[in-house]
């Protein structure tokens, strides 16, 4: 498989992964606003722009990896978001605090079980990190025309 | 030709950002249901722990206490001066029109207005917030039975005609 196969598919599971997660939060923003109010690292004010904002920012980013347009610059926020969540993650369970993860569901059943979302998230960053690292080397080793962008399957 | 992919990219992303939040933004002003934009973590009890305008003890005295509410006291002149909540001014229900100024400054930066009488079955209370609801004065609660009840939690009361 060549690298620029492999871009490809880290791209279209990155985008898969993303469209998944924004569904059930855009359904139930009031849900989610208390996922990360439970997280406890945002200021108050701060929590219902970010319920709102976010599972759309999620769905638009996965759609256009998807799509493959402006699959760079997605590429980048979808790392972004994923360093930031797991490391919100890492930072709860280090303090102790057993989080609902809310990464994709809104549903607060059982307790969350913090070591398997921390596995699952960071599998995810380093899938993100590793699409990231791939579209960095394409970029410098051939010079992209507007009209190539990242993982494009165009010989 | 990194550093201007880089570049590309970044200015992409903060498109991406600007887009979603626009829409995000939009649709919930529009969806039924939609977040409100801006609330604090949680709601304040004046706001909360009303029904039919009332107060409770509890919520009564932690705004006292946190120094967030007026108290009036709908009593006559005589029964204030033997003893009053802390800080509440007199205002017999006859009086209200002169005191009506008195009011309006003292209720200025504050988050509620707390009328009180006392036993279960005097009007005062609820006869003194009715006027000034009226006057466009908001969050304005009655505590009901409220001299009994706070001197019962031994909560902070002053004596003579001062607040």
């Amino acid at each position: 498989m060549s690298e620029r196969h492999l871009l490809c598919l880290l791209r279209l599971v990155l985008g898969g992964v993303f469209i998944y997660a924004s569904w059930d939060k855009l359904l139930h923003p009031a849900d989610f606003a208390e996922i990360i109010r439970a997280y406890r690292i945002l200021p108050a004010v701060l929590v219902n722009p970010a319920a709102i904002v976010l599972p759309w920012l999620e769905l638009v980013l996965g759609v256009l990896l998807v799509a493959n347009r402006w699959a760079d610059g997605a590429l980048l926020l979808a790392d972004l978001l994923l360093v930031t969540f797991w490391s919100a993650l890492a930072f709860n369970y280090a303090r102790g605090l057993n989080v609902h993860c809310g990464c994709f569901s809104t549903k607060a059943v059982a307790e969350g079980d913090m070591g398997w979302y921390l596995i699952r998230d960071g599998a995810f960053v380093l899938l993100g990190l590793a699409a990231m690292f791939l579209h960095l080397r394409a970029a410098r080793r051939s010079p992209q025309p507007d009209s190539a962008p990242a993982g494009a399957l165009t010989a | 030709m990194l550093r201007k992919s880089i570049a590309r990219m970044t200015a992409r992303a903060l498109g991406i950002v600007t887009l979603s939040a626009a829409l995000a933004l939009g649709l919930n002003a529009l969806r039924p249901g939609g977040l409100p934009l801006l609330e604090a973590a949680q709601q304040s009890i004046v706001a909360e722990a009303v029904s039919g305008g009332e107060i409770s003890i509890q919520d009564a005295a932690l705004l006292l206490l946190s120094n967030r509410a007026v108290f009036l006291d709908a009593r006559s002149v005589g029964e204030y001066v033997a003893g009053h909540i802390k800080g509440a001014l007199s205002v017999p229900v006859e009086d209200y029109e002169g005191a009506k100024g008195q009011i309006k400054a003292a209720a200025a930066g504050k988050e509620a207005v707390i009328t009180y009488c006392d036993g279960m079955f005097c009007p005062l209370g609820q006869e003194l917030a009715d006027l000034i609801r009226t006057d466009g004065i908001e969050n304005v609660r009655v505590l009901k039975n409220g001299w009994e009840l706070w001197t019962h939690e031994n909560l902070p009361v002053s004596t003579g005609p001062n607040p």
